[in-house]
């Protein structure tokens, strides 16, 4: 670690305690109230668990994208359609297969509503950041059309689906008092090792690479750009679906309008966080996941949840201008 | 006689890497002053200093005899020193007049019509025509090097720097281009070309510099010394003449017929090329630059569509991949390494495979064999001698002159059939870009073929067994008794015979 770094941490480190001075919170006690009610218990650490396979997930997608040079701001739209998608399957009762049908199903959604992106900016040129935000609004009112209408449960007032059946919910491994270990975030970290095989040790991962780093060298070196971009388009937007689809089998049990607080966005920070190695994401997905409930503990001493999006702000732009900062070449 | 520029004792540090140490420069006024060396000798470095866009860390410049000093190329540009860079400043998309201007426009409005009146004037002087509302994008290379020439003069620059004018350059051309240099010294202008190629500089200058490993070396009237002397005094040792080695062409490999591929702006860029390469021989496209010669690697390639029929022995490539092609065996130097051969960022090891990882002995089922990679790391660091730390190392940090090193041995891995070499020597001296050239003739002699572009005719005429000429778009075959005459093949180049 340089000097340069230690520097950055304890800046980084006087941002958050200055942060919280404004906001009207004594430093010493915001952290304690954090240690005590977040990280130190059953409860917090469920809730911290729970927030990070989302994260964990999307964070996979966005990295996956990012690594074939293309920015999936769309990963929230995904998450959303693969979730609603899942919710349809799990509602109705395919005996032991309503689960692995919601997931498929999810992910294939998620998968399905990237295509386009991947298409139009392999072969029109069309720039994903902008077709990836036109699809995350359609996702969003379409999701909210569905709620209040064919999706709605009838009992309810509010624009929400019914709960799926208990024999659809996902498994919790470990139930012990309050805390909860639930199965979907073993799916979050195999699909977080399976990406590191891809991208790390077969030609597949090792010409999506270059693609990323040089699509016309990437061109000239026989490999196929296009191809390559619609694939990990659709992959990223898959494994979106997939963590909507878990989000539904595991956590909510239901679809509501509202659904995602923005998951797709703070994984753009997990996967920025991540760096070069799909292996970090395990790392900035956990962290992520230890801020958001910290700012949910914090909420309730008076802070406000806003700031732990600023605090995030902040870190992704320290962290990008140090990343991703342009380098000199040689001739 | 005045001195118009004096450097004394210029030492010039990047970090702790000296690119000059101690140099001294006299360049009198009113003369064609050429500055010659390897790459990496510290040429352009110099140059630079006495342009303002490098600060010396040590010695002194003076211009007819008055210390200056420059915090930067604008007061360079004030004392009247301009400068035209290897790589042309003219941006495409404005017109020649709106080129000839920027970054000296007269003030925050500009009077087009007067700046026209003055453009013309200028022109007039030196014997070139514009037309100047004309899109730069528009203008021939030749063009180009007169316009930056006109910006000098419109800056009222008075000390003219050119770095190798004549690369993009047909021979009559460059001729052309030193008649008009010439004129402007006896009016009063000073001269100081970049180059490395001795032939001009014995025809048309008046002084020689030689630098060396960032060292002056020797500075001398061009009638005092020969292209023999100059050559071993870039060099260090004494330069060995290439001796050719016999060729015996084999059977057909590569069979082009009636291509035509088209540019960048719809107009067919090639136009019905047909040619044959044999095995066993290298072969050699002369040409000035942009009439084809990309296109048409782009085409061999599979990077850009084209209309013809292309064939490896029997096999038709005509719609096959650009994977497909490597598969057969096809391989390239790409022209421009930084955006089509390498990836920067990647270390050697992982570029060692860039274009190569489908091949068998590097694909072991769905991931690379990590044996074969370490094998081919080692082979394309060590076929030529590049100076590199270990395998894992970033490319990026190469210098340039390794990083084509590390190209033009890539080229050479796993069996090719055809090489296709875009300037494989450009940016490495003249003892590596022999070995280069080496590397490639043993691949041709162990039975592929080689088809290289270059824009430095002595260098094809050197190692060349036969010699295409491409002239919009169209290919021709200098005829065996010709393959020495240079003004000959200089008279393809531009279509006057």
């Amino acid at each position: 670690m340089s000097w340069k770094q230690i520097l950055l941490a304890l800046a980084g480190f006087g941002v958050v305690i200055g942060a919280l001075i404004v906001a009207g919170a004594v430093p010493s006690d915001a952290l304690q109230t954090v240690i005590q009610k977040a990280l130190t218990t059953p409860a917090g650490w469920r809730d911290i668990l729970r927030e990070t396979t989302p994260l964990l997930l999307l964070g996979c997608s966005v990295f996956l994208a990012l690594k074939a040079g293309l920015f999936n701001i769309g990963a929230d739209g995904q998450f959303v359609v693969g979730a609603m998608a899942s919710v349809a399957v799990a509602l109705q009762n395919f005996g032991p297969l309503t689960i692995p049908l919601a997931i498929v199903v999810g992910t294939l959604a998620g998968g399905l509503w990237a295509l386009p992106v991947g298409l139009i900016k392999a072969y029109r040129g069309g720039h994903e950041v902008i077709t990836t935000i036109m699809l995350n609004n359609i996702a969003f009112f379409l999701s909210v059309f569905l709620v209040k209408g064919v999706l709605k449960d009838p009992e309810s007032q509010s624009p929400t689906t019914a709960y799926i059946a208990e024999a659809a919910k996902l498994p919790n491994l470990v139930q012990n008092g309050p805390f909860r270990l639930n199965i979907a975030l073993l799916f979050a970290i195999a699909v977080a090792l399976a990406l590191w095989w891809y991208l790390k040790r077969t030609v597949g991962g090792y010409e999506l690479n270059a693609t990323g780093a040089n699509s016309k060298a990437a061109k000239f070196a026989g490999i196929q750009i296009e191809k390559v971009i619609v694939r990990s388009m659709t992959t990223s937007g898959a494994i979106a679906g997939l963590a909507g689809a878990l989000q539904v089998l595991a956590y909510e049990n239901r679809f509501y309008s509202g659904f995602s607080p923005g998951y797709g966005f703070d994984a753009l920070g997990v996967a920025l966080l991540a760096g070069g190695s799909p292996l970090a994401l395990l790392g900035s997905g956990l962290l992520f996941g230890i801020i958001g409930k910290s700012t949910t503990v914090l909420s309730l001493t008076g802070v406000p949840k806003g700031l732990s999006f600023i605090l995030l702000g902040i870190l992704v732009i320290v962290f990008a201008s140090f990343r991703y900062r342009k380098e000199p070449s040689h001739d | 006689m005045t001195h118009a520029v004096q450097m004394i004792g210029i030492t010039k540090l990047f970090g702790s890497v000296e690119a000059l140490r101690d140099v001294d420069l006299t360049v009198q006024s009113g003369h064609i002053h050429a500055i010659v060396g390897e790459n990496g000798a510290g040429k352009t470095t110099l140059m630079k200093v006495l342009y303002g866009a490098h600060q010396a860390s040590e010695g002194q410049i003076k211009l007819n005899g008055e210390p200056v000093s420059f915090r930067d190329s604008k007061e360079a540009i004030a004392a009247g020193i301009g400068m035209v860079s290897q790589h042309y400043s003219i941006i495409p998309e404005l017109t020649c007049l709106q080129n000839l201007v920027l970054g000296a426009e007269p003030g925050p409005v500009i009077s087009y019509a007067a700046a026209e009146s003055r453009a013309n004037e200028l022109a007039k002087q030196m014997g070139f025509q514009f037309n100047w509302h004309e899109e730069a994008s528009e203008i021939s290379p030749s063009q180009g090097q007169k316009l930056e020439i006109l910006k000098l003069l419109w800056r009222n620059a008075k000390i003219l720097i050119l770095d190798e004018p004549t690369a993009m350059l047909a021979p009559d051309d460059a001729d052309l281009l030193y008649a008009k240099l010439h004129e402007l010294t006896e009016q009063g202008a000073t001269v100081l070309v970049v180059t490395h190629r001795l032939p001009e500089v014995m025809e048309h200058c008046d002084e020689v510099t030689v630098l060396r490993g960032g060292k002056l070396i020797d500075s001398c009237p061009v009638s005092q010394t020969n292209p023999a002397e100059l050559a071993e005094k870039m060099v260090g040792q004494a330069v060995t003449e290439h001796s050719p080695i016999p060729c015996n062409p084999g059977e057909t490999l590569l069979a082009v017929r009636n291509l035509v591929v088209k540019g960048d702006k719809g107009n067919d860029a090639v136009k019905d090329a047909s040619f044959e390469l044999k095995s066993g021989e290298l072969v050699g496209i002369a040409g000035v630059d942009g009439n084809g010669q990309r296109e048409l690697f782009y085409a061999l390639m599979g990077t850009r569509h084209s209309s013809g029929e292309i064939y490896l022995g029997n096999q038709n490539l005509t719609n096959a991949s650009t994977a497909e092609r490597i598969q057969a065996g096809i391989r390239l130097i790409a022209e421009d390494r930084h955006n089509e051969a390498v990836i920067e960022d990647w270390s050697i090891a992982d570029n060692a495979i860039l274009g190569l990882q489908r091949t068998n002995r590097v694909l072991a089922g769905r991931s690379i064999n990590r044996n074969t990679q370490a094998e081919l790391a080692k082979n394309v660091t060590e076929t030529f001698p590049t100076k590199f730390d270990n395998v894992n190392q970033r490319f990026r940090d190469l210098s340039g002159g390794n990083q084509q090193k590390v190209v033009a041995a890539r080229s050479l891995q796993e069996s090719p059939q055809v090489v296709l070499a875009f300037q494989p020597t450009r940016g490495i001296d003249l003892y590596v870009a022999g070995l280069v050239y080496d590397g490639l003739i043993k691949a041709t002699r162990e039975g592929a073929t080689v088809l290289v572009v270059s824009f430095d005719l002595d260098e094809l005429m050197t190692y060349c067994d036969r010699i295409l000429v491409m002239n919009h778009g169209e290919i021709a075959e200098v005829p065996a008794e010709l393959r020495q005459d240079r003004s000959a093949i200089g008279r393809m180049m531009v279509g006057a015979e």
